[in-house]
């Protein structure tokens, strides 16, 4: 496989956007950037898909995580208000320590992956030639392209004429829901556990309380360490804080 | 020079620049494996350096699609190359996101919980368990 004219200049371009946006999203200082940032990153990567011949699943890409999982990021960032990230008080990044051995093992997992990438492709391509019966590449190449466009001349052209309808995304379809059918169940309720699981977690001490019938000064009485939800319990915690802390330390 | 750039050297003729701009034009499965490759790498740092959670939580958003990416592009050499089952990629992909969609969900259910109970989302102050 191999791509050529305009394709190539698009995965240049998109794969540099997709790696630029990348870094950026874990360089950014305010979290609201981040999420942006990751958004053209996968938007990105959703073209490469295209690119790739796989337009089902840049588009459910598009849909999936761009329209609902990173909603679901912003409106938590909006939730947790990190204001002193903004205004640059705060240290984005661990300690110098920490930060120093992940730039490490991020450059020697990056020469690893691309020496092996590098010795496992040339295999590859001598077992293809072999398979295909060609003598290098470029015979190879000219004989993919043939079998593609005969089986191009095959396909269905669209309303517009101005191009054929591939079947690729009836054959995900397919397969999906015939020999992938029992995982795909299997993901629908892996679907309901987690909506039901971050239905739990996400509810306070006082909807906790009334879905048990109790009231939440039982609650407190239970368990009197259990912080309540109202301004004065706030203010109790951050109070307590410190002290704590500190018998920590000692 | 970049050795991966240099990655179509079967055919012999040509010199070393030649392949080089062969590689830049022809662009194949190997420069979506190093894609691949760097946006992984990309996440795994932002999830070691980074004190925001919620940043930590998009760098695993971008691992997983660094292994859709590497996916996909596998799908592709191998209907390419005329295999039968070369859907099987895609389909993987789809349970990824499906995956990744309920990872989502259910961590930032804990980064509620987590930012009531102790009103931090820095990771280095998240300490109960630590020794």
């Amino acid at each position: 496989m191999s791509l050529s004219g305009w394709e190539a200049v698009f995965f240049w371009v998109f794969s540099v956007a997709a790696l630029l946006a990348g870094l950026l999203t874990i360089m950014a200082r305010n979290a609201v950037h981040s999420a942006l940032f990751l958004i053209s990153s996968l938007v990105s990567v959703a073209a490469l898909f295209i690119l790739l011949g796989a337009e089902f699943i840049a588009g459910v890409q598009i849909l999936v995580y761009v329209g609902g999982v990173m909603v679901l990021f912003l409106f938590v960032i909006m939730l947790v208000n990190v204001g002193a990230e903004e205004r640059g008080r705060e240290r984005i990044f661990n300690r110098s320590a920490q930060v120093t051995a992940s730039v490490i093992f991020g450059l020697l997992l990056a020469f690893g992956l691309v020496y092996a990438l590098n010795q496992g492709y040339d295999g590859m391509v001598k077992r293809e030639l072999r398979e295909h019966d060609a003598k290098d590449v470029e015979e190879l190449r000219a004989q993919i392209q043939e079998q593609q466009a005969d089986e191009q001349a095959k396909l269905q052209s669209s309303a517009t004429g101005t191009f054929r309808i591939t079947k690729d995304t009836e054959r995900v379809g397919g397969s999906l829901y015939r020999y992938a059918s029992l995982p795909f169940e299997i993901a629908s309720v892996l679907l309901l556990v987690a909506i039901i699981g971050s239905v739990m977690l996400a509810r306070t001490t006082k909807q906790e309380a009334s879905a048990d019938d109790l009231g939440p000064e039982v609650l407190e009485k239970q368990n009197p360490e259990s912080r309540i939800q109202n301004s004065e319990g706030k203010a109790e915690s951050r109070i307590q804080e410190p002290e704590s802390r500190m018998e920590e330390n000692l | 020079m970049n050795p991966f750039f240099a990655l179509l050297l079967q055919d012999t003729s040509g010199s070393r620049l030649d392949a080089i701009k062969q590689g830049i034009q022809h662009p194949d499965l190997s420069k979506f494996l190093v894609i691949g490759a760097l946006l992984f790498i990309i996440g795994v740092a932002g999830v070691l350096s980074r004190r925001n959670i919620i940043v930590i939580f998009m760098s695993i958003e971008l691992i997983l699609n660094a292994a859709n990416l590497n996916f996909i592009a596998f799908s592709r050499y191998l209907r390419d190359i005329g295999s039968i089952d070369a859907v099987a990629g895609q389909v993987f992909t789809v349970f990824i996101i499906v995956v990744a969609a309920a990872e989502a969900a259910i961590g930032l259910g804990i980064v509620i919980a987590l930012y009531r109970n102790r009103e931090t989302i820095w990771v280095d102050e998240i300490d109960l368990l630590k020794w």
